[in-house]
């Protein structure tokens, strides 16, 4: 197989390229063009010496970075001799990639003012330094129109990704209009949708002989040496119980003590539940007669299932509990893969009839290009995948292909609360649940999961080192004044800087919706504050009585504004923000420029701007949202 | 029943042929024309010595001395043997011990008279799909890559209930025509090939010998965009941002609340949680549009079931399970 000639590389934060990513390797096949699919970290870095065609999407994650799995490989924390961190190594040629076509689409959001940073950073090294070439020119799509290649269109993300697509196929069936079979010339046909691509590997009925019968046993995992498990000795409800959101303070102990610092977050694996799982198994009911059947791969364990490590005891009830992610909103590609699955009469009502139109309206939501329907049907009302599978009836899943059209059940990464390196981890946890107009309460997978955790449980976590180093000066001099800006949980990464004595002068301004209801941390917060070791300011944005002025974070900072100049400017302050992504990391900036100038004595907004960008240059000023 | 009748032989049963001839006077009596009878040892196929025609017999006989509760059998033949039989073809000598492979392998199990095996008349699911096929190549080296796909089935009726097809990835093996990038010789990589030589742990890209991510991107550089133009004509609903203050936000609550309430109009809650979908509601009555029980995406816009799962017309619906949080 020459599928080393094209490949397709993503880097993906939430899913979302990584799902473009599969949408165009499922075009290359049908089309014949054999082709490797991966994150740019799973990528074999020498294997772009014999790529021909490359591919690259890629989100840009927090402050115009790229995301975990360009850096790093899905499973194991290495970093090192991935593709990116070789083609960063600054004595290349700059013909390094001559022999490289290579075509990029970018996704973003401009409300950041890093746009799409990564995808050009990947372009900036990958074209512009080391020679590869463009078949087109990259193409960046922006979530709310205003800036990249649909600015003021009004167009989606997904119009430039089909765009981009649509040039990709063009150009190669161009270039390549017959393909060759064992040395004989074939015409370039493309596939029949209805067929179904099948894996590489896939599962079979396996052998009952090793089939670890007892079920009360831990689940065990393979494949994955730096997870780690972790016995859960607190779930805390800290908000009160009238209050709307639930946020839990989480602990664990640590069964191999792993090192950390402040500003450092910790991967949690989560589960389906086992009712769930059942009502999966009932939807499908041909799986219900083998789901405790010992199953195996035919050709090893798909790459998918990597990250973290496959279950041991291979069944279709522990995959599903395990790997299946069946409570997400289902994903075009899902769709693509599944819809020519739908050929079951017999399950419905008026038959044929109802059988054809369940099976089209399939086929419109994996191919249609306007995704309007399928956002209303999934995603505006966060509609599953298993209740898609319930309303669908005529789709008959063929389990052996399970971890191929499902998507997999992936971490979530939580902020540490805890103070440096303890052995007892402290997370601070949102419990996610909102409504929708479907009569079920969603739930965010793994919050509902951490929700439901109770003293001596197992979970599976590993510990995250994020590059967020801490200010370099602060090591060396304690006294350096430290700013935390934390509304809402934004608090979790504050606690831990704060429990670790890493400075003595701590400014914290912490803000969240009704003081009675949601201080979180409050008696400790309100201890270290009259000791001294913090100053805490609080504002709270839907409550009369304790908080009539001020509302959110800014407002307090600007009412001490000439405190946040002088210790910023006089006294070298740092500062670091934390909490929800949007308008809230916007308007802080904003409030601290108007600071410097008005208290600050910067002659116009230019000046205090550039002096703040000094400070992220110079890590003075952080910032953590999601 | 036409077709061949298999016998195939436990290789124990070759000290006692007696065994095998007792089964074969057997067969022959309770077939009243002359069939014929082939007989293989069970480890030729087991080797692959012995290939089995597909859809041929129409009865297969396995003997062996193990008594029924003992009976052991390679459970990869199950499969084979259900391809070798004709639909309709019939199985004896295997035991429930192996009933889940025989409904993996497509067969039904029967209890009248003598107990045995009935391959269903249906092809197998994805019978189509060239595993088999695909496997043994792969496994004896013999590399009989078809470059042609699966076509399609003639009948498309047929393709309806019928076995999805599946394509395996052998069928797209293909090899570029390599043209003008060839341009890189051998030498040219080989040069090349050094800087992806593994240098140990300091080459996670972040010291002093890597270049710096932030001095690859200027905070204006906005070059190289292809604005798109071209695309969909219908417009996108706007979404509310995450801390929406423009309204957005409430408007959609808005319409969740009223949705929600239309829902609780054409429900009935009984104690267990049962609810029956009421279709006594002025106008709603499913003859109306006829896409109320069909699930939200056949619903009209503003259906009083938006919300709600698909239903048959006329049943309980369990709302056990999606009501929990109401």
């Amino acid at each position: 197989m020459s599928s080393n000639k094209i490949a397709i590389l993503y880097g993906s934060e939430t899913g979302n390229a990584a799902d473009f990513a599969a949408i165009l390797s499922h075009h290359l096949h049908r089309l014949h063009f054999a082709h490797s699919l991966s994150s740019m970290g799973d990528y074999p870095a020498a294997d772009i010496l014999k790529c021909r065609y490359m591919f690259v999407i890629s989100s840009t994650t927090g402050q115009g970075d790229l995301p975990r799995n360009v850096h790093e490989m899905s499973y194991g924390e290495d970093r090192t001799n991935t593709l990116w961190s070789v083609l960063k190594k600054k004595n290349l040629p700059n013909d390094l990639l001559d022999h490289l076509n290579i075509a990029f689409f970018g996704l973003g959001d401009s409300s950041y003012p890093k746009f799409n940073y990564a995808i050009r950073k990947l372009h900036q090294r990958m074209v512009v330094q080391l020679g590869a070439t463009e078949i087109f020119e990259r193409l960046e799509a922006d979530d709310i129109s205003m800036a990249g290649s649909n600015r003021d269109t009004g167009l989606g993300i997904e119009s430039v990704y089909f765009e981009f697509e649509k040039r990709i196929l063009q150009h190669l069936k161009e270039k390549f209009p017959n393909r060759k079979v064992n040395g004989e010339v074939l015409k370039r046909e493309e596939l029949s949708e209805e067929i179904y691509l099948e894996p590489k590997t896939y599962l079979k009925m396996g052998d009952t002989s090793n089939m670890r019968k007892e079920n009360a046993h831990e689940p065990k995992f393979m494949g994955d040496y730096s997870i780690s498990n972790g016995k859960i000795i607190k779930n805390l409800r800290i908000t009160s119980e009238e209050h709307f959101q639930d946020v839990r303070q989480l602990t664990f102990k640590q069964d191999d003590i792993k090192p950390y610092s402040p500003g450092d977050t910790i991967a949690i694996y989560p589960t389906n539940t086992d009712e769930d799982v059942q009502r999966f198994l009932e939807v499908q009911t041909h799986w219900l007669e083998i789901a405790d059947e010992p199953l195996s791969f035919t050709d090893g364990i798909p790459n998918s299932l990597n990250d973290g490590g496959c279950i041991e005891n291979l069944t279709l009830r522990n995959l599903l509990k395990y790997h299946c992610d069946f409570n997400s909103i289902p994903k075009p590609s899902f769709f693509m893969k599944i819809w020519t699955f739908a050929t079951d009469v017999s399950r419905m009502e008026r038959g044929e009839e109802q059988c054809t139109q369940q099976r089209e309206k399939l086929h419109e939501f994996a191919f249609e290009q306007d995704m309007q329907d399928l956002y209303d049907y999934c995603n505006r009302p966060r509609r599953s995948i298993l209740e898609v599978l319930e309303d669908f009836l005529s789709i008959r899943l063929p389990w052996k292909y399970v971890i191929d059209y499902m998507p997999v059940l992936k971490p979530r990464l939580f902020s540490i609360s805890s103070s440096k390196s303890n052995s007892e981890i402290e997370l601070t946890v949102a419990i996610v649940k909102y409504k929708t107009i479907l009569r079920k309460l969603r739930r965010g997978v793994c919050t509902n999961y951490i929700s439901k955790l109770r003293n001596e449980d197992t979970i599976r976590y590993k510990v995250i080192n994020n590059s967020l180093h801490l200010n370099k000066q602060l090591e060396h001099n304690r006294d350096i004044p430290c700013i935390l800006i934390s509304p809402g949980v934004g608090i979790a990464p504050m606690m831990s800087l704060i429990r670790s004595d890493i400075c003595n002068n701590v400014h914290l301004f912490f803000g969240n919706r009704v003081k009675d209801c949601d201080f979180l941390y409050r008696s400790e917060l309100e201890q270290f504050d009259k000791s001294g070791k913090i100053k805490l300011y609080t504002c709270f944005s839907r409550d009369e009585i304790n908080s009539p002025e001020l509302k959110y974070v800014q407002d307090i900072l600007w009412e001490k504004k000439d405190l946040i100049a002088n210790l910023i400017i006089d006294n070298q302050a740092v500062i670091y923000l934390c909490g929800s992504s949007g308008k809230m990391p916007i308007q802080v900036r904003i409030t601290i420029v108007e600071i410097l100038k008005k208290s600050g004595h910067f002659k116009d907004d230019k000046e205090a701007e550039t002096y703040l960008k000094d400070m992220e240059k110079n890590n003075r000023y952080f910032q953590e949202t999601w | 029943m036409k077709g061949p009748i298999l016998i195939l032989i436990h290789p124990a049963i070759t000290t006692t042929p007696e065994v095998l001839e007792e089964k074969k006077i057997g067969i022959s009596k309770q077939h009243a024309t002359e069939v014929v009878i082939e007989q293989y040892l069970i480890n030729k196929i087991n080797d692959g010595t012995v290939v089995l025609e597909t859809s041929n017999y129409s009865e297969i006989h396995y003997i062996t001395p193990e008594s029924d509760e003992s009976v052991s059998f390679p459970k990869k033949l199950i499969g084979v043997l259900s391809d070798s039989l004709i639909p309709g073809g019939t199985l004896y000598g295997l035991t429930n011990a192996y009933k889940i492979d025989a409904l993996v392998n497509n067969f039904e199990i029967s209890d009248v008279g003598v107990y045995h095996w009935v391959k269903k008349n249906i092809s197998k699911e994805t019978k189509s799909v060239s595993l088999l096929a695909s496997n043994s190549s792969s496994e004896s080296g013999v590399g009989k890559k078809l470059p042609m796909f699966k076509k399609m089935p003639l009948f498309k009726k047929a393709a309806k209930n019928e076995p999805v097809e599946i394509a395996t990835a052998s069928d797209e093996v293909d090899e570029l025509d390599d043209d003008d990038a060839s341009s890189s010789s051998s030498g040219d990589m080989s040069n090349k090939a050094k800087y992806f030589e593994s240098v140990g742990a300091d080459s996670n890209g972040d010291g002093d010998t890597s270049v710096s991510e932030d001095d690859l991107v200027a905070v204006t550089d906005s070059t190289g965009i292809t604005m798109i133009t071209c695309g969909k004509t219908k417009t996108r609903k706007k979404r509310a941002c995450k801390d929406c203050t423009c309204g957005l936000k409430e408007e959609n609550e808005e319409e969740i609340n009223k949705i929600t309430s239309q829902q609780d109009r054409v429900l009935k809650f009984s104690a267990e949680e049962l609810t029956e979908v009421d279709f006594t509601v002025e106008g709603k009555k499913v003859g109306g549009c006829g896409s109320c029980s069909l699930g939200d995406a056949f619903r009209c816009s503003g259906c009083p079931y938006l919300g709600l799962p698909a239903f048959k017309p006329g049943q309980a619906v369990n709302l056990s399970s999606i009501s929990d949080d109401l």
